[in-house]
């Protein structure tokens, strides 16, 4: 700081535009969400809001709140100055327990429906050594789509705004001790279901035993009673079994030291652990906008894509498609009904 | 009973002359009851004749036992009193004396009667005790009777069966409202079972290969730029010289290789390059949608494994 002969300090205007909402090393936008619902969820969904808030993390609101008095609308004017890009939002009614991804400020909205979900602690329960680091939340997950790639739009546009919904990695500078988790999305071509799993990724070094890794990870005494030579510590093979056998594709070498165990230059397997939520949903509705506008995709209503076609023309024309969304429904009918005078 | 009563009455009278020694002796109350007698003897006199007259129907009335119980007490008690009295009570001191005397006579009273037991109660051929066995019994021999309630000393029986059956009703109502309430919360919640199914096999393994194939492409990428540190500048150039060769080396490819090359390994398949524009500013930009299927390119394989890494390195 400079001092001026008056002796008042000048003090440099603090320039905080949009510092935060920029990743510093790639200058990428970062994505970030509101994980929330606008109304009374029962136990279990609520913890399942938590969950996906937790998965969420580090660029989401892991705290907020909400009251039943806030509208779309609210977030929606929060979102702007907070930098908040995407919106996941829970409902719960009596038949169906529903999940909507959108895109701020503008959408486009997905609707999926929730058909089964577990949730962490449930997960942490099945397992035998349920594993969470203590660093594990505080880097953006990995995010991997299997199963996409079919011709649908509808497929398409999910797999846009999933891949946009966690901060993109520049592979030149990304450090692999960051990469600690997963989302995986599996869409099932014959069911139309998408299972959503989350995982922990952990590196191993390949080729050493057991005790040995456990004696360097853990920098313990190890016990040696039972054994004739320290030499036996080496050689001998603990029991258990050491699944070997399907490792060779899940082997990966890597180019720099990542922790005390994975050295530079050494293989490493790649274990997934799964931590959740879990979900198996379907996508059975895709709208324009944020929880309005003209719907693109519906599943029950079989919107065809040449129906979608026709609307697209239709919507081409550009002159009042304020009204036009508003007679969507009633238009939508006349041409299912025409199709069938057709056939 | 009787004798409690007296009791009770000795207690009271004491009350009025400030004497506490009875606290003391609460237990026996048996010897009470002979006190008071003659300390009521200051209003009217009762002669012996009447007194025997009072003994006996008062003998009559109680069961044996509670009578055999007092002459062993009753001096015991005396003693304890003249102890007492003799120590702190100065003035009551006459008295007690009094009643230390008419005591005295109804140990002899007492003692003519003979049996002493101390402490057990027992239901003997008496009349008073008779009385008790028989109400006892016609207790026991009632049945319940076919009412759920049991047995209820109220006149309104029905009334209270009414109420119990409507709490009871809406209770279960409330009951099941709850279960279906916690049926409709818990709907789709399934608890993950202890084992990996082949399913979550094949998606762990779906997962896997995702970071295989990150994590290569990392090392691979960052493998050419060992050494350098990108914060000097020097280094920094010859980073960016690189990057843009590799850019370029990229482009430079024909578009049937890069389509041949992804083929080769059917499994990955990226977003068409198309694509990759929308990908910030598209849905930021052009918020209707507007032709949103028209620009994308055909020609893609099955299935579709991507990590926004590899697109970020292919781009």
């Amino acid at each position: 700081m400079k001092i001026n002969k008056k002796g008042r300090v000048a003090v440099k205007p603090i320039v905080k535009k949009n510092q935060a909402n920029v990743d510093h090393v790639t200058g990428d936008k970062i994505p970030k969400s509101f994980v929330f619902s606008r109304m009374k969820l029962p136990g279990p969904v609520r913890q399942l809001q938590m969950d996906l808030r937790k998965l969420m993390l580090p660029y989401t609101a892991l705290s907020l709140k909400e009251k039943k008095r806030n509208t779309l609308r609210d977030f929606l004017n929060v979102s702007g100055p907070m930098g908040v890009t995407h919106f996941l939002m829970l409902a719960k009614t009596a038949s169906a327990l529903t999940l909507k991804v959108a895109r701020t400020p503008q959408g486009p909205t997905l609707t999926f429906k929730i058909h089964q979900y577990s949730l962490a602690s449930d997960i942490a329960q099945s397992q035998l050594r349920p594993r969470c680091p203590a660093d594990l939340f505080k880097t953006p997950p990995l995010i991997v789509l299997s199963g996409f790639g079919t011709q649908e739009m509808h497929l398409k546009l999910a797999t846009i705004m999933f891949q946009n919904i966690f901060p993109s990695i520049d592979i030149n500078t990304v450090k692999l001790s960051t990469c600690q988790r997963l989302v995986l999305l599996n869409y099932n071509k014959d069911t139309k279901l998408i299972d959503f799993r989350h995982y922990s990724i952990r590196l191993q070094p390949v080729g050493v035993s057991r005790r040995i890794r456990k004696f360097v990870q853990n920098h313990q005494v190890p016990d040696l009673r039972n054994l004739q030579d320290v030499s036996d510590f080496v050689t001998k093979a603990g029991y258990g079994s050491e699944s070997e056998g399907d490792e060779e594709a899940a082997t990966v070498t890597l180019s720099s030291d990542l922790g005390r165990v994975n050295r530079n230059s050494t293989k490493s397997a790649v274990k997934l652990q799964e931590i959740g939520p879990r979900m198996t949903m379907q996508l059975v509705k895709v709208e324009e906008g944020l929880c309005s506008g003209g719907i693109i995709f519906s599943e029950y209503e079989n919107v065809d894509e040449k129906e979608a076609e026709k609307k697209q023309d239709e919507d081409g024309d550009d002159s009042e498609e304020e009204e036009e969304e508003g007679e969507e429904g009633s238009e939508e009918d006349g041409e299912d009904m025409d199709e069938d005078l057709e056939d | 009973m009787s004798t409690g009563e007296g009791g009770h009455m000795a207690v009271a009278d004491r009350g009025t002359r400030k004497r506490r020694v009875g606290a003391k002796n609460g237990g026996k109350s048996k010897s009470k009851k002979f006190k008071t007698t003659p300390s009521s003897s200051d209003r009217f006199k009762v002669t012996t004749k009447n007194k025997k007259l009072f003994q006996k129907r008062a003998r009559d009335y109680n069961s044996d036992d509670d009578e055999e119980d007092e002459p062993k007490k009753a001096p015991e008690v005396t003693n304890f009193e003249k102890i007492f009295t003799d120590a702190n009570m100065g003035p009551n001191y006459d008295v007690i004396e009094d009643e230390e005397g008419s005591d005295q006579d109804d140990h002899s009273d007492g003692e003519d009667h003979g049996e002493i037991e101390s402490g057990i109660t027992r239901f003997s051929t008496d009349d008073g005790c008779n009385a008790f066995k028989t109400a006892f019994r016609a207790i026991m021999k009632k049945t319940k009777g076919d009412d759920t309630l049991g047995p209820v000393l109220s006149a309104h029986k029905h009334l209270i069966g009414q109420k119990l059956a409507e709490e009871e009703a809406e209770k279960k109502a409330k009951g099941q409202a709850r279960k279906a309430k916690h049926v409709v919360a818990e709907k789709g919640h399934v608890k993950p079972a202890s084992y990996l199914d082949s399913h979550e096999k094949i998606l762990i393994g779906v997962a896997t290969k995702g970071v295989v194939k990150l994590f290569n492409a990392v090392n691979k990428a960052q493998h050419a730029q060992k050494g350098l540190n990108a914060s000097r500048s020097k280094d920094a150039k010859v980073l960016k010289k690189r990057r843009k060769e590799a850019f370029f080396s990229e482009l430079g490819k024909s578009k049937t290789d890069y389509k041949a090359q992804k083929s080769s390994n059917s499994h990955e398949d990226e977003a068409p390059p198309a694509w990759a524009p929308l990908r910030d500013n598209y849905m930021l930009a052009n918020p209707k949608l507007k032709d949103w299927d028209k620009k994308q390119e055909t020609g893609e394989g099955d299935d579709f494994a991507a990590l926004s890494g590899d697109e970020s390195y292919e781009d």
